[in-house]
C-alpha cells in the first residue's frame, strides 16, 4: 500500500498536494484498491467552487458509485479530462495520472488534514 | 427471502478455495459468497468474453428432484414451459407462477427420463419454491426432494470450457448439444453435466456432490480456468440482456410485462397462473421491459428513473458500461407507450442522459447452437 510522505490525507481517503497556492486532488492507494475497477469518473466542473466536504466528483467501480469528497477548500482550475476516457488510471496511478482535479486553494488551514504518518495509522486501525 | 445483520451466513462447500484464492467475500442471497478475486472484475469479465474458461461457484443456488409416475402432470401444471415437449437429456427454461400470474421464481427443467426430472431454482427463493412445490405436489403422484444441500453446482463458461471440462470425464462433450445435459462421471464422481449458462458464452453447468467439489475445483482452476466472481457474473449476464429474479422478475410482474412469453405456453394446458396471463396478454403489459444504450456518458444503475419529456416513465432493473458496447446499457420497465416511440433519457444524479433503444442482447452471443 503506497502513501507518499509528501502528500495530506483525509479520513475519506482522499489525497491532496499542495504546491503555494494550488492543490492537486485525488483518491489514495487504499481507496481505489477498496472500490476494485474504476470505470467511469464524474469530473468537477472548472469554475466550480468546493468547501472542505463536497461531494465533488463521483467515482463509479463494476459495481458500487462513491462520491469523493473535497479535502480542500477553493476553485477548480483544472480537471483531469485524460480520466473521462481512461478511468483506468485511478487504479493504476492513483498519486499521478489518476489525479482527479486541481484547485486554487481558499483559506490556509490545513488542521483538518493528516500527514502520511497520521493516515498509515488511520489504515492499519481499519 | 431477506437476510437480516443477525442471520447467519451459509457457505458453500468450496467457501475454503474462494478463501484460498483470495476471493472477496460479500453476503449474497444469504450466502458468504466471492463478489471478485485478486484479478478483479474487468479482467474476469474479459476471460470469459475472450475467448478463455471462467469458473464460478454458483451452489447458493437450489436443486430439486421430482419423481413419479405424476411427474410430468406435475411439472405440466407447477412451470410455464410445456414439459411434454422435453426428451430425456434435455433442459428448458421455465417458471413458477402464483395464481395472478405473477413471478415465484424464474428455474431451468431437466428431463432425465419420463419419471425422473431435476429443477434448478434461485437461491433466494428456495424456501418459498420449496414451500409451493411440497403444497401442489400433495395433488400429484410425486415426491419432491430439495437437494440444494447436498450439490455443489459449477459454471464453466467460456470458448475454452469443453477443452477443459473434457480433460476430466470419459463422456464425449462435443456430442451434448445447447441446453442438452448428460449424466456422467467426473474425476470418479456422478455428475450432470449440461450446457447451459448465464453469460452468453458457450459453456457447462456441472452439479457434483459436495464430497467431490474441491477436488474437480482445483483440477479445473489448476488447468487454466479462471475463478469469477459476482461482479463478473452479473456483467456477463446483464450484457447478454437475461433477466434475472429480485431485478427484471419478480412477484409484481408477469411473463407478459418480462418478455418471457416465449417460455410461457398458454396452450399446452391448464397451469398455475395461466388465466391471469391470459387476461393480462388481453388487456395488454402494465409496463414493457425495454433494453437500452446510453449515447451520451454514464452509467445506469438498478432503480434509476427513466424519463421522457422531464417526467418519470419508468425505471431501470439493471444496468452497467458494457465493455464490448463501449457505452453505458440498461435493462428498465417503462410505460408502454414509451416502449417503442419517444426520447427517452435516464436521470443519473439528476441529470438525464439520453438513452436509444436497441435489441437484447447488448453484444454478440457466442452460446452453442
Amino acid at each position: 500500500m503506497s502513501i507518499p510522505a509528501d502528500l495530506k490525507y483525509t479520513k475519506d481517503h482522499e489525497w491532496v498536494r499542495i504546491e503555494g497556492d494550488t492543490a492537486t486532488l485525488g483518491l489514495t492507494d487504499h481507496a481505489q484498491e477498496a472500490l476494485g475497477d474504476i470505470v467511469f469518473v464524474e469530473l468537477p466542473d472548472v469554475g466550480n467552487t468546493i468547501e472542505v466536504g463536497d461531494a465533488f466528483a463521483v467515482v463509479e467501480s463494476v459495481k458500487a458509485v462513491s462520491d469523493v469528497y473535497a479535502p480542500i477548500a477553493g476553485e477548480v482550475t483544472e480537471n483531469n479530462e485524460a480520466l473521462e476516457e481512461t478511468p483506468e488510471k485511478v487504479n493504476e496511478d492513483p498519486y499521478g495520472d489518476g489525479w482527479i482535479a486541481k484547485v486554487k486553494i481558499s483559506g490556509d488551514d490545513y488542521s483538518h488534514l493528516m500527514d502520511a504518518d497520521a493516515y498509515s495509522k488511520l489504515l492499519e486501525e481499519e | 427471502m431477506s437476510v437480516g445483520s443477525d442471520t447467519p451466513l451459509a457457505k458453500t462447500p468450496l467457501f475454503d478455495e474462494h478463501l484460498r484464492l483470495k476471493g472477496k467475500m460479500v453476503p449474497f442471497a444469504g450466502f458468504e459468497m466471492p463478489v471478485q478475486y485478486p484479478l478483479g472484475a474487468l479482467k474476469e469479465y474479459q476471460a470469459v468474453r475472450d475467448g478463455k474458461a471462467g469458473l464460478f461457484d454458483i451452489s447458493h443456488m437450489g436443486q430439486v428432484r421430482v419423481k413419479g409416475d405424476g411427474a410430468l402432470a406435475f411439472l405440466q401444471y407447477i412451470t410455464t414451459n410445456d414439459v411434454s415437449k422435453l426428451v430425456d437429456g434435455q433442459v428448458h427454461y421455465s417458471a413458477l407462477l402464483n395464481e395472478q400470474g405473477t413471478f415465484i421464481d424464474d428455474i431451468t427443467t431437466y428431463r432425465i427420463n419420463d419419471h425422473e426430472y431435476y429443477l434448478c431454482i434461485n437461491a433466494a427463493n428456495r424456501h418459498k419454491d420449496i414451500a409451493h412445490l411440497n403444497e401442489q405436489a400433495a395433488n400429484f403422484d410425486v415426491t419432491v426432494s430439495d437437494e440444494s444441500d447436498d450439490t455443489v453446482l459449477l459454471a464453466l463458461q467460456g470458448a475454452e470450457s469443453q477443452n477443459l471440462l473434457q480433460k476430466l470425464t470419459d463422456t464425449d462433450l462435443d456430442s451434448v448439444g445447447y441446453y442438452r445435459f448428460t449424466l456422467t462421471q467426473i474425476n470418479g464422481a456422478d455428475a450432470i453435466i449440461s450446457r447451459t449458462g448465464y453469460t452468453g458464452e458457450d459453456g457447462f453447468e456441472i452439479y457434483i456432490p459436495n464430497s467431490a467439489a474441491t477436488a474437480i475445483w482445483q483440477l479445473l482452476e489448476e488447468s487454466g480456468a479462471e475463478p469469477i466472481g459476482l461482479a463478473a457474473r452479473d456483467m456477463l449476464r446483464s450484457e447478454m440482456g437475461y433477466a434475472l429474479y429480485g431485478h427484471e422478475i419478480n412477484d409484481r410482474v408477469t411473463p407478459v410485462e418480462a418478455r418471457l412469453m416465449w417460455i410461457t405456453k398458454l396452450d399446452k394446458g391448464d397451469f398455475i397462473g395461466r388465466e391471469a396471463v391470459e387476461k393480462r396478454k388481453a388487456e395488454g403489459p402494465r409496463q414493457r421491459l425495454v433494453f437500452l444504450k446510453l449515447t451520451a456518458r454514464g452509467i445506469p444503475r438498478e432503480h434509476y428513473k427513466v424519463v421522457a419529456d422531464g417526467k418519470e416513465v419508468g425505471e431501470v432493473t439493471s444496468g452497467m458500461h458494457s465493455p464490448l458496447a463501449g457505452c453505458g446499457v440498461a435493462i428498465a420497465y417503462v410505460e408502454p407507450k414509451h416502449a417503442a416511440e419517444g426520447d427517452l433519457a435516464i436521470e443519473i444524479r439528476g441529470k438525464p442522459v439520453p438513452a436509444e433503444r436497441t435489441s437484447s442482447p447488448f453484444v454478440r452471443s457466442n452460446v452453442r447452437n
